[in-house]
């Protein structure tokens, strides 16, 4: 039995510069850790130990592999040429070929990213297996997953058959971020490289874009003048829409 | 050819955007509802010709369902799909993309279908850009629209029950009230919250009289809560935390970002006090005020306290 983490498998947004036009400039940015990757670690680790099965650590993309290796991940396969899809379905299904190629996987867990919110649906749909996402915690015990999340004020404890995917979504910011040794340390160990072509993905299809274009302004009145005056505005403001 | 648009829910929320949304295919809009019967109930009244209820068996969650679903909208084999972003919803929707060989595409504002085609508007990068795509396959979306209320339809929608196959080995063990869900943040009518524009713990005080003012409750973004430890983390709005439906939103020196926005999707009126000008939350509001919030909540106090008397006096006149 092995669990796999995805890592580091998006761009992040904040990466890219829009310009007036509408047209989007990436300016060369690579697949980055996300905001729930470090949660995503911690909740395949937690499986880990719990089972006492080993974790193996998949990214995208050329970017610092390392970056699981300084936080307890023991091995890591990088697909070096994985590009970045319009396509969620198509990202899942290079997910998905890279983990059929680690081979006899039974839990997959990955950052429940905003950003990219189809690919942890997709993925567990490509697999074929049952999917919880937005998940806060994980575990393992009595042979199948355990993992908590919320539904609106409930929380709520699901309990999994193997195989299946978790798509973890970070309840804080990484706590214990790894130190200059572990990540030095990191640096140093192998990683296995895969390319599109080993795994028998070819160019996607499909899906053409016909322009961007940067949305009409926000609606947001912003009040100007001296304190005294935004204020006295926006409670005029908030009084003639009747919630006051 | 008559062409199906499907809508994907397991809760009442943005049911009548997301019909509304597939109705751009130009044909008819199923509801595939899973859940308990009000969840088909709820969809039968937002607007679309029919809704396909599956029932969850108790102790089994809707995701349990996906790839039951899956297979009967293959059957179906519609063009367009739609769900919301919440995670029960979109383990469904990731299901049912799959099975039906659909792309998969967040943020969906618009869909219509030309020269045999589908045409969407997406927005993407956190709202900076809405980009227009299309797709010879099927589409499953997660919807970003605002949601419009349901048309005041005399007669709901028929609901027939979709009979599928025994559901995925997922229980549910426990459900249990969020601590804090009894705080009245979540129900609460006015809300003021919060962040890192606020430089010391003591200073929380001046935001609990502008809260008290308001009669609001006070609530706070996640580094409030959780690095700096100023309040309790069941204060906390945003993704993992408190979800919020005010009628009045005021955010002050919170930045806005994407997890914190999560928070309040459902808030009417948004309100932000920020010294930055370029922050995310001022996209969101409906109402900002560029400054310290040092000075403006004072003012705001002052306003507040002006506008109070001057309601007062007109209320006694009129008697």
């Amino acid at each position: 039995m092995k669990i796999v983490v995805v890592f580091k498998w998006a761009r992040d947004p904040e990466d890219a510069a829009v310009r007036s036009d509408g047209s989007v400039d990436w300016r060369g940015a690579k697949m980055a850790a996300g905001e729930d990757d470090p949660a995503a670690v911690a909740a395949g680790r937690a499986v880990a130990a719990a089972s006492g099965c080993s974790v193996v650590g998949l990214t995208m993309g050329d970017g610092d592999a390392s970056w699981a290796l300084a936080r307890g991940i023991e091995r890591v396969v990088a697909v070096l040429d994985a590009p970045s899809l319009a396509d969620n379905a198509a990202t899942a299904d290079l997910l998905a070929a890279a983990i059929r190629r680690i081979g006899e996987v039974d839990v997959v867990v990955i950052g429940d990213a905003q950003a990219y919110p189809g690919v942890p649906a997709a993925l567990a749909g490509v697999l074929g297996w049952p999917a919880v996402l937005g998940v806060s915690t994980a575990t393992f015990a009595d042979g199948r997953l355990v993992a908590t999340r919320r539904i609106d004020d409930r929380e709520q404890t699901v309990s999994l058959g193997l195989p299946a995917v978790l798509a973890v979504a970070a309840a804080s910011a990484e706590k214990q971020a790894p130190g200059m040794k572990e990540v030095l340390a990191a640096r140093k160990r192998p990683i296995t490289a895969v390319s599109l072509a080993d795994l028998g993905i070819g160019p996607p299809g499909g899906l053409e874009s016909r322009g961007k274009r940067v949305p009409e302004a926000g609606s947001a009145r912003i009040f100007e003048g001296s304190p005294a005056s935004t204020t006295r505005q926006l409670v005029a403001a908030l009084r003639a829409d009747g919630v006051l | 050819m008559t062409v199906e648009g499907w809508v994907i829910a397991t809760g009442v929320r943005r049911l009548g955007g997301m019909v509304s949304v597939v109705r751009g295919m130009g044909g008819g809009v199923t509801v595939a509802a899973v859940g308990p019967r009000s969840v088909a109930e709820a969809a039968a009244a937002a607007g679309p010709d029919a809704v396909a209820w599956i029932e969850t068996a108790e102790d089994v969650p809707a995701e349990a369902y996906a790839s039951a679903l899956g297979r009967a909208l293959a059957a179906v084999k519609p063009r367009a799909v739609l769900a919301t972003a919440a995670p029960q919803d979109r383990a469904l929707l990731g299901a049912a993309a799959v099975a039906l060989g659909a792309v998969v595409i967040p943020g969906i504002l618009r869909m219509s279908l030309q020269d045999d085609t589908v045409v969407v508007d997406r927005t993407d990068l956190r709202g900076r850009v809405v980009e227009t795509l299309t797709s010879a396959a099927p589409v499953a979306g997660l919807f970003g629209g605002e949601d419009i209320p349901s048309p005041a339809a005399a007669t709901s929608a028929p609901i027939e029950r979709l009979e599928v196959s025994s559901p995925a080995d997922i229980r549910i063990e426990k459900t249990e009230p969020v601590s804090g869900a009894d705080i009245g943040l979540t129900g609460a009518e006015r809300v003021v919250a919060v962040g890192r524009g606020l430089r010391a713990k003591a200073d929380l005080a001046l935001v609990e009289c502008l809260a008290a003012a308001l009669g609001a409750e006070i609530g706070c973004s996640m580094p409030i809560a959780d690095d700096f430890g100023w309040a309790a983390k069941d204060r906390y709005i945003g993704r993992s935390g408190q979800h919020i439906s005010p009628r009045l939103y005021v955010a002050i020196g919170i930045s806005g970002a994407p997890q914190h926005l999560d928070g309040v999707r459902d808030a009417k009126v948004v309100v932000a006090i920020n010294t930055d000008p370029g922050a995310h939350i001022f996209r969101r509001a409906d109402y900002g005020i560029v400054g310290d919030l040092y000075e403006v909540i004072p003012a705001l106090q002052a306003a507040l306290g002006e506008d109070q008397s001057r309601n007062t006096e007109k209320g006694s006149s009129h008697e």
